[in-house]
């Protein structure tokens, strides 16, 4: 009897477990998609979203941004020139060529002078030593040779004062010096590649230099345009990330170097430390509600931008179709109820409904691409409507046809009784009282309209295109972009909110129609208990 | 049926209309016209109320033919691939179709269109999904159906629908983004799309039509079963295994199949999470290989494929096995869905 009892007790609690999982389900699939999607709309924008907004879309006024460019830009500027001489003084192929030259220029200009021969001879063999021993200071990788040669060089300086052509000599050593006493030039290579990488980072997080010419994709022409990716950018500046093995046959543990170590010792390290406390002042960020987001159209690949032309394109399928498959719809629900007895023809007609009604998406896909897209001779919207009208034609005839049959026959019988006839019997008497089910029904197939991707892929749904100027185009759609932005890694990585966003945008659009949908009915249930 | 039985009186107008006529000696009231007409008397109204009928005929039939052209234009896109020069060779490239184990549609030399991974990728998703949500969504229905009060299955009901409402492609990226590289790190899978994600995925999707399905057949099972079972002494739980199940079995087969309808005919989640590989899973039990399911494979290749060439067809027959699959189990489902009918109408 106990064993019996505590059987009942685990199937009602794991029964009881399964509603919550489902629940639990509901919350973890949609919670993360709607949470950060929302981030696409709410979040805080920076200087470099401003100017992105100005130069895209037009927003905002032209003296404020420019106002705030030359501001952030000022800014920004020191740590360019810092970043831009300690790479000249790593630079030492550069350098050598340029003391080569200097040493041709002079003795060009020596001749011109026409300087005495044995003056000549003097002078240039002089220029030749500083030229020998500022070649062997760059070419050495010893820290303290290379440093003793350069104060060598420096010290020879007073005997050339009056030589303007020299003076650049002297300026390579000045600044060579600097660089040998905080690097070791052993691992000038190093240096170099990691100052390629910092280079790099600097590019993501700051944009494009203004002294440089635009890019010419916009993804490239702005800086982190987020605080969040400001945040996030900024660790590939100030951190270097590795992937190390620490113990053989164990994978790969990833690790963060501060770069402040990696470049200990140089001019540079202090401003791994500055950029990160003025990174409020560098960015200026703001909160912003980015409501145009529904409605801006987008660069190519999603990078910037809303999804306003997939929103308005999955309206136009998804009405489309409506305007097809409802009549189509109603008329045969009402036949159903109205003539359908069990003859033979009526259960061909409902097995047709129901294997309609079956048949995968993907075949519907198939078969648009078979029969429409040949009929209209491309893939276009017109395409994918039909297909989708194909597609919600069954859930709005069983969902019509449920709501007709609801009507009460009282109310049938009175209407007839007063003398109308069938027809107007039907369209004044049963459609009114079947209404807000067949609405119910309605809304709820444009929204499984609105979702199906796999109708439209072959049919006349694009990735990244035109807006479409008639019905004989192919369009962007929510959907299918959806699957093009999750499964396309770049846009990924570099903007994960624009992904979120999109699904975002279509989830809302799916569930307020099935919040509609849900509304409608709970009111009706609500007249119909009130009676 | 009650609800049509007065017009049908009504509406045969000459031997009714006679006999209303006959036993009425005196008219109640004056009518301008008479109540009912023949056709005779009302040519006009005869005729429009027969051709409405035809045309509201002929619009219901719209199903009925695009299920025609469906089939028309799937299988007539198939059969220039499975056609050979005679009889023979089709059924060896039918037999190749179906049981070649490797996929190189669009090799130059030798081009192999051996199916087989692909339908058992199907098969095997479908399957797992199944495993998983077949005992979600019964113990689901028959909480909702018979534990819980009222208030809480008001709750429960939208839960359901929108679960049900979410669009695939949500799902897909659900499972692509959020599940897989969890599914990599928790489980140290070599990669986070395979079989186990997409599965994981159609579970969830297939639990709303089975928990609606299997329950709407729990409620048709009347008070009177349960009722008796309880006054035996029996417990929730045995009333519910041993008598309710068994009488409302086919409508719990019904749900079933069409849970693993729409598991197997869903495209974008396979597409995007299963992982796109096209092998058979060795061995079976390994979860966390990649498989390509039939619907993903037509949704990856028939955007890169010319129209007409061999493999554009190819792709149509993978679309008419998965078509013929559908149709089956549809009828399959059909025929337990009569059942339920039928004992509700007897009853």
């Amino acid at each position: 009897m106990m064993l019996r009892m505590l059987f009942d007790k685990l199937f009602t609690g794991s029964a009881a477990g399964s509603v919550g999982l489902l629940c639990l389900l509901l919350i973890v699939v949609l919670g993360p998609m709607v949470w950060r999607g929302m981030g696409a709309v709410v979040f805080r924008e920076t200087v470099e979203f401003r100017k992105m907004q100005h130069a895209i879309f037009g927003r905002g006024s032209q003296a404020e941004i420019l106002r705030e460019t030359e501001q952030v830009d000022g800014l920004r500027k020191p740590i360019y020139d810092t970043f831009d001489s300690f790479a000249q003084g790593i630079d030492v192929d550069k350098q050598l060529d340029r003391v080569r030259e200097i040493y041709r220029e002079y003795g060009d200009s020596l001749r011109q002078r026409n300087t005495p021969a044995d003056e000549f001879t003097q002078l240039r063999s002089t220029a030749k030593t500083i030229r020998d021993r500022l070649t062997e200071a760059l070419e050495t990788v010893d820290q303290s040779e290379a440093i003793s040669l350069t104060l060598q060089v420096l010290e020879m300086e007073i005997n050339f004062a009056g030589e303007p052509q020299l003076a650049e000599f002297f300026e390579i050593a000045r600044r060579y010096k600097k660089t040998v006493e905080g690097i070791d030039p052993g691992h000038r290579q190093e240096y170099a590649e990691l100052l390629r990488e910092v280079r790099d980072a600097m590019n993501t997080l700051f944009g494009p230099r203004p002294d440089q010419p635009k890019p010419p994709l916009a993804e490239h022409q702005f800086g982190a345009t987020r605080w969040d990716l400001v945040q996030r950018d900024v660790r590939f500046l100030l951190y270097d990330e590795q992937w190390v093995q620490e113990t053989p046959g164990q994978p790969l543990q990833k690790k963060l170097i501060p770069r402040k170590q990696q470049f200990a010792g140089t001019e540079l390290e202090g401003w791994f430390d500055q950029i990160e406390l003025d990174l409020k002042s560098l960015f200026r960020p703001r909160l912003r509600i980015y409501w145009q987001y529904f409605f801006d159209d987008s660069t190519p690949g999603h990078f910037f931008g809303g999804v306003g032309p997939e929103i308005l394109g999955t309206l136009l399928l998804t009405l489309l179709a409506m305007v097809v498959a409802i009549p189509l719809g109603i008329i045969s629900a009402a036949y159903l109820v109205e003539y359908g007895g069990d003859t033979f023809i009526i259960r061909i007609i409902r097995t047709c409904i129901n294997t309609l009604a079956g048949v995968p998406s993907i075949v519907f896909g198939l078969f648009g691409l078979a029969f429409f897209v040949i009929l209209f001779g491309r893939p276009c919207i017109l395409a994918a409507a039909m297909t989708l009208a194909l597609l919600v034609l069954p859930v709005i005839i069983r969902a019509s046809e449920e709501a007709i049959r609801a009507v009460p026959s009282t109310y049938k019988e009175a209407s007839l009784s007063l003398g109308a006839g069938r027809f107007r019997t039907f369209m004044t008497v049963i459609l009114p009282a079947a209404m807000p089910g067949i609405l119910t029904g309605i809304i709820l197939s444009l929204s499984r309209a609105a979702g199906e991707t796999a109708p439209i892929l072959f049919t006349g749904a694009v990735f990244l295109g035109p807006m479409p100027r008639s019905l004989l185009d192919s369009t962007r759609a929510l959907p299918y972009g959806v699957h093009g932005i999750a499964t396309g890694d770049k846009v990924g990585m570099t903007m994960p909110h624009q992904q979120y966003g999109m699904v975002m945008a279509l989830i809302v659009l799916v569930l307020l129609l099935n919040f509609l949908a849900i509304g409608i009915r709970w009111r009706v249930s609500k007249k119909l208990r009130g009676y | 049926m009650d609800i049509r039985k007065p017009n049908v009186t009504i509406l045969q107008p000459t031997s009714g209309a006679d006999r209303v006529r006959s036993e009425q000696s005196k008219p109640v009231a004056e009518f301008s016209r008479p109540l009912l007409l023949s056709p005779g008397q009302d040519l006009l109204g005869y005729v429009t109320g027969h051709l409405g009928r035809g045309t509201l005929f002929v619009i219901t039939l719209v199903s009925v033919l695009a299920v025609f052209l469906i089939f028309w234009f799937v299988i007539r896109e198939a059969i220039p691939f499975l056609k050979g020069e005679s009889l023979g060779q089709t059924i060896a490239r039918l037999t190749e179709f179906l049981t070649g184990k490797n996929w190189y549609p669009e090799a130059h030399v030798h081009p192999e269109f051996g199916a087989l991974p692909a339908i058992v990728g199907s098969v095997y998703v479908t399957a797992v999904a199944l495993v998983l949500s077949v005992p979600v969504g019964l113990l689901c229905a028959l909480f909702l159906s018979d534990m819980a009060p009222f208030s809480i299955r008001q709750a429960i009901k939208p839960v359901i629908e929108i679960l049900a409402a979410i669009p695939s492609v949500a799902y897909g990226f659900f499972a692509i983004i959020v599940v897989a590289p969890w599914l990599q790190h928790t489980f140290g899978f070599s990669t986070g799309a395979n079989a186990l994600n997409a599965a994981m995925i159609l579970a969830i999707m297939a639990v709303p039509t089975i928990i609606s399905v299997a329950e709407d057949s729990l409620s048709a099972i009347g008070r009177e079963i349960r009722e008796a079972s309880y006054a035996l002494g029996a417990t929730r739980a045995e009333t519910l295994l041993k008598v309710v199940i068994p009488a409302a079995h086919s409508g719990i087969i019904a749900a079933i199949i069409l849970g693993m309808m729409r598991a197997i005919g869903e495209t974008m989640v396979v597409w995007m999470a299963a992982g796109m590989a096209s092998q058979i899973p060795s061995p079976w039990w390994d979860l966390s290989q990649s498989v390509r399911p039939m619907t993903a494979t037509i949704a990856q290749e028939m955007g890169e494929t010319a129209r007409g060439t061999v493999h554009y067809y190819a792709l149509f027959a993978i679309g008419c096995v998965l078509l013929i699959f559908t149709f089956g189990m549809n009828l399959i489902s059909e025929h337990f869905m009569a059942r339920i009918h039928r004992r509700e109408g007897g009853r």
